[in-house]
């Protein structure tokens, strides 16, 4: 499943409902976020200036204030199922004006990872890491980029993994080992 | 002259290459050497990769760290992604000795080992301290005054922040940048809500576009309000995102603005008497020749 638009009428519902249903709360939710973001995010107030700094909330439904909420309450199925959860460019803005000192960033980084380890990620993020797997770039060369590199009296390829693909190995034994390419392909056929 | 292994990311080698040709030689001329990292990869891309799994961002980013290591030179490098990436892990690793053990774990299987023992760097921040280079310095290299250039700073957001992680100091209205500019005998301008993010990061650009030009959209509003005749940053993927987006924010909202966006690299390339062609800004998507014909 990669992550759902609001075109799901269930989950639009869902998260359209703001009341608080304790058999939806999960104790270890705020565990698992704290060791992963290493940020104390249960000594948020809710005082709002995270949203108030947020490129992304004037222009969509996208609260970081909300989320950071939901870490509190542990409402795991709720921040993990949100789309807005990806709608955070990491500026960490709301991390440096933070008056308890919390990196709300890193809380978003967190609910990230843990919606991957449920397949819920946006398609554009596994085509960088294949992208990465075959190439070693996220952004590859081409050939209208290899002429003008030459022009400039570069070599037509960087002295990246792209001059020297020996080292492409290293870097896909080490996706490997947290099987990332495998999860990458399995989720993106699944579309 | 102080020797450095150059990151090169992916951006600004495959598709600014101009960035990596005018950094190459421009820091030479104020004694910086930079040298190939070879086999680099990408840092990896903190936004896709960190969202994913931060465990394989951190041992990307320390492989790319060991290549620098073998080489015994710290690491400079252009671009505020990368700059996240490889200064932050690097900076984490060292410090982390539960993480250092859990990548070094995997390292172990291509034969590397994170040692924590050279230090990361922005090339622009190696310009501004005098230690290094220095206004000065950069002032002296100057052959090409850029006179008329009205210039608007996006200082972009991995460089600074977050502020506790770094040694920037104020990230509400810092200067300095505002400061290497002027040293290439341009003017700046300020702009409302300067320090604002230009959409690109964490991935958004490649979820959802339309979200991510209409924050760049906001501040190339701004940008033309402080009547800047170019925009100036330290990172290949902000320079994407104002420069190819401006083509697609006249595509979809309809707004032209047609003010380009030159590297700070580039820019110092420029001055420092580079041609147009030596920095491949034909390979720009906004048209660098009305700024151009304004300025040399």
């Amino acid at each position: 499943m990669a992550a759902k638009s609001y075109d799901n009428p269930e989950l639009n519902k869902k998260l359209g409902d703001r009341r608080y249903h304790r058999d939806q709360s999960s104790a270890e939710f705020s565990d698992k976020i704290l060791k992963i973001s290493r940020t104390v995010a249960n000594m948020c107030y809710q005082c709002g200036t995270c949203t108030g700094s947020c490129p992304s909330a004037p222009r969509s439904t996208y609260r970081i204030r909300l989320f950071m909420r939901r870490n509190v309450l542990g409402l795991e199925e709720e921040a993990l199922t949100d789309p807005d959860l990806w709608l955070c460019t990491t500026c960490y803005s709301c991390s440096d004006r933070c008056p308890r000192d919390i990196a709300p960033t890193d809380v978003i980084m967190a609910m990230r990872n843990l919606a991957f380890k449920r397949d819920i990620v946006p398609r554009n993020f596994l085509q960088t890491a294949q992208l990465i797997y075959n190439s070693g770039h996220g952004v590859p060369n081409n050939d209208v980029n290899r002429a003008a590199r030459t022009k400039l009296g570069l070599t037509a390829d960087p002295p990246t993994t792209h001059m020297y693909p020996e080292f492409l190995k290293g870097i896909q034994k080490i996706l490997d080992h947290y099987r990332l390419k495998e999860n990458a392909d399995r989720i993106l056929k699944g579309d | 002259m102080h020797e450095y292994a150059f990151f090169l990311g992916c951006i600004a080698p495959n598709r600014y290459p101009g960035c990596e040709a005018s950094s190459i030689k421009t820091s030479e001329k104020v004694g910086i050497k930079l040298l190939p990292l070879k086999g680099a990869s990408c840092c990896p891309a903190p936004g896709a990769f960190g969202s994913i799994d931060l465990n394989v961002w951190y041992a990307m980013a320390a492989r790319n760290l060991c290549l620098a290591e073998e080489m015994k030179k710290d690491i400079a490098l252009i671009c505020n992604g990368c700059y996240k990436s490889i200064y932050e892990v690097n900076h984490i690793l060292k410090h982390n000795e539960e993480l250092r053990a859990g990548v070094n774990e995997v390292l172990k299987e291509i034969d590397m080992e994170f040692k924590g023992t050279i230090d990361v760097f922005h090339l622009a921040e190696l310009y501004y301290d005098p230690k290094i280079c220095g206004l000065q310095k950069i002032r002296d290299s100057i052959t090409t005054p850029l006179t008329g250039a009205k210039i608007a700073c996006h200082y972009g957001c991995h460089l600074l922040k977050p502020k506790k992680e770094r040694h920037f100091g104020d990230t509400e209205n810092p200067m300095w940048f505002e400061e290497l500019v002027e040293a290439l005998g341009a003017e700046t301008v300020q702009y409302r809500n300067k320090m604002q993010c230009c959409g690109a990061g964490g991935g958004v650009r490649g979820y959802d576009i339309v979200h991510a030009l209409d924050i760049t959209n906001e501040k190339m509003i701004n940008i033309q309000e402080a009547g800047a005749n170019a925009i100036t940053e330290v990172c290949p993927f902000c320079q994407l995102q104002f420069d190819r987006g401006q083509i697609e924010i006249k595509e979809k909202f309809g707004d032209v603005y047609n003010i380009p966006v030159l590297h700070y690299n580039e820019l110092l390339g420029l001055a420092q008497g580079m041609s147009p062609q030596d920095l491949a800004l034909d390979l720009h998507a906004i048209d660098c020749t009305p700024f151009l014909q304004k300025v040399l």
